[in-house]
């Protein structure tokens, strides 16, 4: 980001909608991408968006300058991702339970050597593997999404992960846990089927 | 601590959570024990790559410019306008980024982190530029820091690694932002400079040297300094202190043990310009 004069900076003088967009501006790309990543509806990503930022600039009197702006505004983000998918689903007529049920990373099979082999060379297999990233990102538990992409996208401590999903600090923990061995038990699997780890020439992925 | 319990603790340790002495007691672990430091690399390995791949792409700004208009951030006729001559200022801004790359390469040597970064802690130490937020809580310093660059920066190191928070802000290093924090080391001036890790690839002397080795001890005319990778970040320690203190500091990056904040944060000025060099 360049250095422009004062761009950073919040000043005092200045009227609450140029210190909201001063807040907004830096993070916008990552407000997007943490939205594309979570909501299920990929065309509701503009309107998600747009009612989070539209609640928040109408909160904004309520936001103390100084305090954690990033925190305070994926905090909304959050919020409208979850009733955008809850909307979607039940539009669908789907079932959507408060806590989906979410498979134990203890009850899966875990292949360590298929881990291990995984570990060896994760830029490899991560190169041939976009959809499967998205897909299996889109399998995980809201929780457990929710923390890995606010680690990924947002670079959150833990305290500001449960401040921002309202959960205690162990929650996190947990969550990003499970989040990290599901993505790899998912990815070691894929690159296992489609011969993306070895020696020998590269396959087609399926 | 032993293997199976170094191991458990690998991602408070990849995340930079978790309290300084866990951290330490982790790292002396890694440096004794190279099984576990090959298995902490795989992991950290992974992780980097899972996040590389996640991370943001650029913000869609036809997109923005129609949420900030429709939410009545800004108003209509100005997003309009954009909209209108977007594509004019893209033009011209490709332009006078063409001709400044072409004058980059044109006229510049590679540049010293190291130079530019004792620039700034003179002028910080001497008082030349004031410190934009003082505060003596590592906590606010770190939220105000947040608050104000766009790239992800960690807690300052705590008093258990004998750094003494004062202060921080935002400074301009070779034309983009850099954070900094200001404090003492048994009574020394001693600043630490943050930047985002893509930025190591503009200055090719500190980029070779951290490929050789994990943390790098150089001296800028009268000040030690440290550099090291962390997290995200590229990170600069500077000042009088000892070069072991210095590498403390440096390590101690980004690790605090969770407990109430201090408080006490100020902010001292108006909002400056950022400091630059």
């Amino acid at each position: 980001m360049p250095a422009a004069e004062g761009s950073s900076l919040a000043k005092p003088s200045d009227d609450r909608t140029a210190r909201f967009l001063r807040h907004m501006e830096p993070l916008q790309a990552a407000l997007e991408a943490y939205c594309r990543r979570s909501v299920h509806d990929q065309n509701a990503v503009g309107d998600v968006l747009q009612e989070a930022t539209g609640k928040a600039f109408r909160d904004f009197h309520l936001y103390a300058e100084g305090t954690n702006f990033r925190a305070w505004i994926f905090r909304y983000l959050n919020l409208e991702i979850y009733a955008g998918n809850r909307a979607y689903h039940r539009q669908r007529h789907e079932a959507l339970a408060e806590e989906p049920i979410v498979e134990e990373v203890w009850e899966q099979a875990i292949d360590e050597p298929l881990i291990e082999r995984l570990l060896d060379n994760p830029e490899h297999v991560l190169s041939h593997c976009d959809d499967v990233l998205a897909k299996a990102i889109a399998e995980l538990g809201p929780m457990e999404r929710s923390v890995l992409l606010l680690r990924a996208i947002g670079q959150f401590k833990h305290r500001e992960m449960a401040d921002i999903l309202g959960v205690p600090m162990g929650t996190i923990m947990s969550a990003l846990s499970r989040a990290r061995a599901q993505l790899r038990i998912r990815l070691a699997e894929y690159a296992s089927e489609n011969r993306l780890f070895g020696p020998g020439p590269l396959q087609n992925p399926k | 601590m032993n293997c199976d319990k170094v191991r458990q603790h690998w991602e408070l340790y990849y995340d930079s959570e978790g309290d300084a002495e866990l951290y330490l007691q982790i790292n002396e672990h890694l440096a004794d024990c190279q099984a576990c430091a090959k298995w902490f690399f795989q992991q950290a390995q992974f992780e980097d790559a899972v996040t590389a791949k996640l991370a943001a792409a650029p913000a869609s700004s036809e997109m923005w410019a129609r949420i900030l208009s429709d939410t009545g951030v800004v108003r209509r006729a100005d997003a309009r306008a954009w909209s209108f001559f977007g594509p004019f200022f893209a033009l011209a801004a490709s332009v006078v980024l063409a001709l400044g790359i072409w004058q980059f390469n044109a006229s510049t040597q590679p540049e010293h982190l190291s130079a530019l970064a004792a620039a700034v802690h003179e002028q910080l130490a001497s008082g030349t530029e004031r410190i934009e937020f003082t505060s003596v809580s590592d906590e606010a310093v770190e939220d105000y820091l947040k608050g104000r660059v766009a790239f992800p920066v960690r807690c300052p190191p705590r008093k258990d690694a004998g750094f003494e928070v004062r202060g921080g802000g935002v400074c301009s290093i070779a034309g983009d932002n850099a954070a900094y924090v200001v404090g003492q080391v048994e009574d020394r001036d001693v600043s630490i400079f943050i930047l985002p890790e893509e930025r190591l690839a503009q200055f090719v002397h500190e980029r070779d040297a951290l490929v050789k080795e994990q943390v790098h001890h150089c001296r800028e005319g009268e000040y030690d300094m440290v550099v090291a990778k962390i997290d995200r970040n590229v990170v600069v320690v500077i000042g009088h202190g000892h070069p072991e203190q210095l590498e403390k500091v440096v390590r101690a990056y980004g690790t605090y043990p969770e407990g109430p904040a201090v408080k006490g944060a100020r902010i001292t000025d108006e909002p400056r310009k950022p400091l630059a060099v």
